[in-house]
């Protein structure tokens, strides 16, 4: 009668079966691992209400005390809008009028920044976004006059607009404003 | 169990220790994902910045270059002190910021949490300076640097020259060298 490997070298099976499992785990991890940060994040981010009007977080200058993200950024000051178009489109509007650096990202569940829009692209202009679903129809897609439309690649997200500020406290006032241009309002295309 | 053990550990060994597992290119001592941030990032990349540098932007609008070792590979630490120097970067605005072993920064008692385009001062080849440590280095900008701890100095550069984003090792990066004697 024939022996099976598993009957002859039980061991070698299970080393095998253990490995496989290992390899498993590990992707697995890999994979969840950006996903269950940004989750985190999206949870306790920023940690207080959002601004009422504009739907927008407003967290302090970057300090030793900033540790909601890892590597904060000294010379940026922050604006933050949670992203969910589960219910239909967000739509997000700034008009920072400032002649230095300013961007506004975009972020999937995964981390992924899937878009950017900075001030040399921006020009003068008022920024006029429209996030949807990836599956939203394609009248919800078109845009109004001067509008731009965004198709998110997860439900939910963040929008992450960094101010340059290279001395806060003597540009304070024009940077606030700038910053506090921003506003995040659930709302159909 | 095993197979479970072996698989988270294997997964954390790999984000925190082989970061070569990481597309990057290195310059001297520092180092740049060429997908951080991207939706082209694959598996590994992707959760290498989730865990290190959460929130990136892509290398059109920032890069960003690390380094956990001097010029000489030895690994930074906060408790040394070393001189950081070059010219300034070919980007519209960058910065140098130095973080604690966790990514974040370091309580600096002077508020000093990176030197940058606005306030470095170059001297008459396009050339900055700086300092980190413990204490302050007579006439150079400090970055303070407290604790025992591993030091990470990262150098943003924001809308970087093409030539740059084509080709990073083409950036002359600024040196990082030990001041004093470092046990």
């Amino acid at each position: 009668m024939t022996q099976t490997l598993a009957t002859r070298r039980p061991w070698l099976v299970r080393i095998a079966l253990v490995l496989f499992l290992a390899a498993a785990v590990h992707v697995m991890a890999i994979w969840a691992a950006p996903r269950v940060i940004m989750a985190v994040l999206l949870q306790r981010l920023p940690g207080t209400s959002p601004d009422t009007a504009s739907g927008a977080f407003f967290p302090p200058a970057v300090t030793a005390s900033s540790r909601a993200v890892v590597m904060p950024s000294p010379d940026m000051l922050y604006s933050i809008c949670l992203i969910d178009v589960a219910q239909g489109p967000v739509h997000i509007t700034a008009h920072p009028e400032l002649r230095s650096y300013w961007s506004i990202a975009l972020y999937a569940d995964n981390s992924d920044n899937y878009f950017v829009l900075n001030d040399r692209q921006a020009g003068t202009r008022p920024v006029d976004l429209w996030v949807v679903p990836h599956d939203a129809s394609p009248v919800r897609k078109a845009a109004p006059a001067g509008a731009t439309v965004v198709v998110a690649p997860s439900r939910r997200g963040l929008l992450l607009m960094r101010v340059l500020t290279g001395n806060y406290t003597v540009e304070k006032d024009v940077l606030e404003k700038a910053r506090r241009s921003l506003a995040c309002t659930a709302g159909p295309v | 169990m095993a197979a479970l053990l072996l698989g988270l550990g294997s997964a954390w060994w790999v984000l925190k220790k082989a970061t070569w597992m990481n597309r990057a290119v290195s310059v001297g001592a520092w180092s740049t994902s060429l997908e951080a941030g991207s939706a082209r990032a694959n598996l590994y990349t992707r959760a290498v910045v989730a865990m290190n540098g959460l929130l990136a932007l892509g290398s059109q609008e920032t890069m960003y270059f690390v380094a956990r070792a001097d010029d000489t590979g030895l690994p930074l630490r906060a408790s040394c002190s070393y001189r950081i120097s070059g010219v300034a970067p070919a980007a519209r605005w960058w910065s140098i910021t130095a973080y604690a072993d966790d990514m974040f920064l370091f309580d600096a008692p002077n508020q000093h949490y990176s030197l940058n385009a606005t306030t470095a001062a170059l001297d008459a080849q396009g050339r900055f300076m700086l300092a980190t440590g413990q204490k302050e280095t007579p006439g150079l900008f400090w970055l303070p640097t407290l604790g025992d701890r591993g030091l990470v100095l990262t150098l943003r550069l924001y809308n970087p020259d093409i030539t740059v984003q084509k080709a990073p090792a083409s950036l002359q990066v600024p040196s990082i060298t030990p001041l004093g004697n470092c046990a």
